[in-house]
């Protein structure tokens, strides 16, 4: 589904992402793991079509389509969703209202009427109930004066309701307590497909105790350093990063 | 002489003016025009003029007397300018003067609609309308009281309110370029209310024409009086509108001011003489300004007595070449203990080349009150942008989005459910046309 090949991209001329190359299939989650400052918020941002980052170098591929040319727009319609970070409040736009502009250009680029009024609010109570999110904040103005944990499961129900192919998740589950992360959880398990993907962008292994990964990657230095099973966020858990930043230093100097 | 702008137009004028009809020259109507001749159309060097000088716009061969209208085209105007799902009532007013003909008006007994000429003479308005005019002063006030023909009397009796609007339609029909002084005067009663509405239409688009506009509105003791006013211009059009409300005891007013792109020039004046305790205010105004246009308000808030209360909110959303000027006046008198007045101005520029010149100023002499003031100016929040963008959304829906949400907060003020669909329905048209004329 997403193939990334040699991505570079840097902002205000500082190379951030030095050659990234991933390949995530359909029905796959992957985590991507990793230090402050690795680059992994950088990618997800590349990823989405955020303009003040420059691509330098590489490619990017979804279902054969080219990311990179497109604007971010083109790419949430193509399938592509970012769970922001830090979401932004913006008073004044109705969370629904908001939804159903949205879902409405994306089913416009498929073909697809628009949903009916009820067939709208039916798929929105369906998907609230599914993420657990309260009615009366899809109400309200958007994320204004949510709660951070608010913010976030606004940013998972938005996920379920605009159902992309791709979701990349950066860093979701930090600042959530156990309750607030038990139901982001859910919520993305119960939204995983065979015909969807997700990439969850991390720092605490302890999200991956709720949405297992198919693959885990440790992204250093804006590299991908190491691959493996979800067994190697247990083990960055247990020993930190220290000892693959030593093993990194002693293999380059070796080189 | 000394701050005049001297133009072809005020020779004109005081041509027109000497060879008036006798009849029609009041001692009123002369020392008015005394005082415009004296002092000639403000400059530059006035302060209230400062940002927004007048050469360009007056410097066009107006016609200073108004043509006589035909009615051809009218009755399409009038049927256009009906907002849907407003019920109310209508005042259509030509080239200043009341139609009766096209006009849907409420029962006498619960407002007398008519001529202003009509009413000027007795002793009774007389009594109250020298007592109320503060508008000395200002040259274009004292110009239109000495060229206004006909004119509009609105009196509300007293405990009679009025729950039905009345949308009181201005009809230009001019075919030439003209400078028109059109005279409003509203009286609300004690313990009376009345929802006015105006808009206006021109027949003749997209010619040069100046509207010297007066209104004034006096709320007498607990009566109640909400105006709205959109200014959906045609380009060409230069206005200048005073608006002199004074308020009695505990009465309340309200004022929603919407400009949108158009008109070349929109010069508000809006001033509010509380002259009575505790009385309540509301100025909501949104300007909306593109291509080249000025869009200046200038608000003036007097606080004489103790316990009243003002709130203000002015939005403008500014793109192409637009400038605006806003400047927000609260005077706090030595004797308004208990003031409660604040005001809130802010500005989001979509163009580089786009221009505001902001100014609050308070002036407080009291000293038991609470007064605040704030002003902004700002872009577009690019995270915003990219945020609705990242679900899918066009840059340009997004933008207009953002551009709707910004003005939410007065748009929500509204409370004529059908006059705020109508005119978020004018922006978003605006909005529209104005970034596709900018692509």
């Amino acid at each position: 589904m997403l193939v990334i090949k040699d991505l570079h991209a840097s902002i205000d001329g500082k190379e951030i992402l030095k050659g990234i190359n991933l390949t995530v299939n359909a029905g796959e989650v992957h985590a991507i793991m990793g230090p402050n400052g690795s680059g992994k918020s950088s990618l997800a941002s590349v990823l989405a079509g955020r303009e003040n980052y420059e691509v330098t170098g590489g490619e990017v591929w979804l279902d054969g389509k080219n990311v990179l040319d497109m604007k971010p727009e083109e790419r949430a319609r193509e399938g592509v969703f970012l769970a922001f970070q830090y979401p932004v409040e913006i008073p004044g736009v109705s969370n629904i209202n908001f939804l159903k502009t949205a879902l409405g250009e994306i089913r416009q680029h498929h073909g697809l009427p628009p949903l009916s009024a009820k067939e709208f609010l039916a798929m929105t109570r369906e998907k609230q109930k599914l993420v657990e999110f309260d009615a009366k904040l899809a109400n309200r103005s958007l994320n204004e004066g949510f709660s951070g944990g608010e913010k976030k499961r606004n940013e998972v129900f938005q996920l379920a309701m605009l159902q992309p192919k791709l979701s990349i998740l950066d860093e979701t589950d930090s600042g959530l307590d156990i309750d607030a992360l038990r139901i982001v959880s859910n919520g993305v398990n119960k939204l995983r497909s065979k015909d969807n993907a997700f990439v969850l962008i991390t720092h605490y292994q302890r999200l991956l105790d709720y949405i297992v990964p198919d693959v885990v990657h440790v992204l250093y230095n804006g590299r991908i350093v190491r691959s493996g099973t979800k067994e190697l966020a247990l083990e960055l858990e247990d020993k930190g990063y220290d000892w693959l930043k030593e093993e990194l230093r002693v293999s380059e100097s070796i080189q | 002489m000394t701050n005049q702008v001297a133009t072809p137009l005020y020779n004109k004028l005081s041509a027109a003016f000497e060879s008036r009809n006798a009849a029609d020259l009041t001692p009123l109507r002369e020392a008015a025009f005394a005082k415009f001749k004296a002092k000639g159309f403000p400059s530059v060097k006035e302060e209230d003029w400062r940002f927004t000088s007048l050469v360009p716009y007056l410097d066009v061969d107006f016609s200073v007397t108004a043509e006589a209208a035909g009615d051809a085209g009218i009755q399409q105007a009038v049927d256009a300018a009906a907002i849907e799902g407003l019920e109310a009532y209508r005042l259509v007013v030509v080239n200043g003067r009341i139609h009766s003909g096209l006009s849907v008006l409420p029962e006498p007994d619960e407002m007398h609609i008519g001529p202003l000429q009509e009413v000027i003479n007795t002793d009774a308005f007389r009594a109250h309308f020298e007592a109320e005019d503060h508008t000395g002063g200002n040259s274009f006030t004292q110009l239109n009281t000495a060229f206004f023909t006909d004119g509009v009397y609105i009196e509300v009796p007293k405990n009679v309110s009025i729950e039905k609007p009345v949308h009181i339609i201005h009809v230009n029909t001019a075919s030439v370029p003209t400078l028109f002084h059109p005279r409003q005067v509203i009286v609300v009663n004690r313990s009376a209310g009345a929802v006015f509405l105006e808009t206006s239409v021109s027949l003749h688009p997209k010619q040069a024409m100046f509207f010297n506009n007066v209104l004034q509105v006096i709320v007498k003791e607990n009566g109640e009086c909400t105006h709205y006013r959109i200014q959906d211009n045609a380009p060409g059009e230069r206005w200048v509108h005073h608006t002199q409300v004074t308020q009695h005891r505990t009465s309340r007013y309200s004022n929603y001011t919407f400009s949108l792109p158009g008109a070349d020039l929109i010069r508000n004046n809006l001033e509010l003489k509380l002259d009575g305790t505790a009385t309540e205010s509301h100025l909501y105004g949104l300007y909306l300004a593109a291509g080249n246009q000025l869009t200046d308000n200038h608000t003036a808030i007097e606080h004489i007595h103790p316990a009243c209360q003002s709130t203000e909110h002015y939005k403008g959303v500014l793109l192409d070449n637009a400038r605006a000027v806003f400047n927000g006046k609260v005077f706090v008198q030595r004797e308004a203990q208990q003031t409660n007045a604040y005001q809130q101005n802010n500005n989001l520029l979509i163009s580089d080349k786009a221009t505001v010149y902001a100014k609050p100023q308070l002036e407080i002499f009291a000293d038991d009150v609470k007064c605040s003031h704030g002003c902004t100016i700002g872009q577009f929040n690019n995270e915003s942008l990219f945020y609705l963008q990242s679900r899918g959304i066009g840059e340009e829906s997004a933008r207009k989005l953002l551009v709707e949400a910004f003005m939410f907060d007065v748009t929500d003020k509204i409370e004529h459910e059908p006059i705020r669909e109508h005119l978020q329905e004018l922006i978003h048209q605006k909005m529209t046309a104005a970034m596709a004329a900018g692509a």
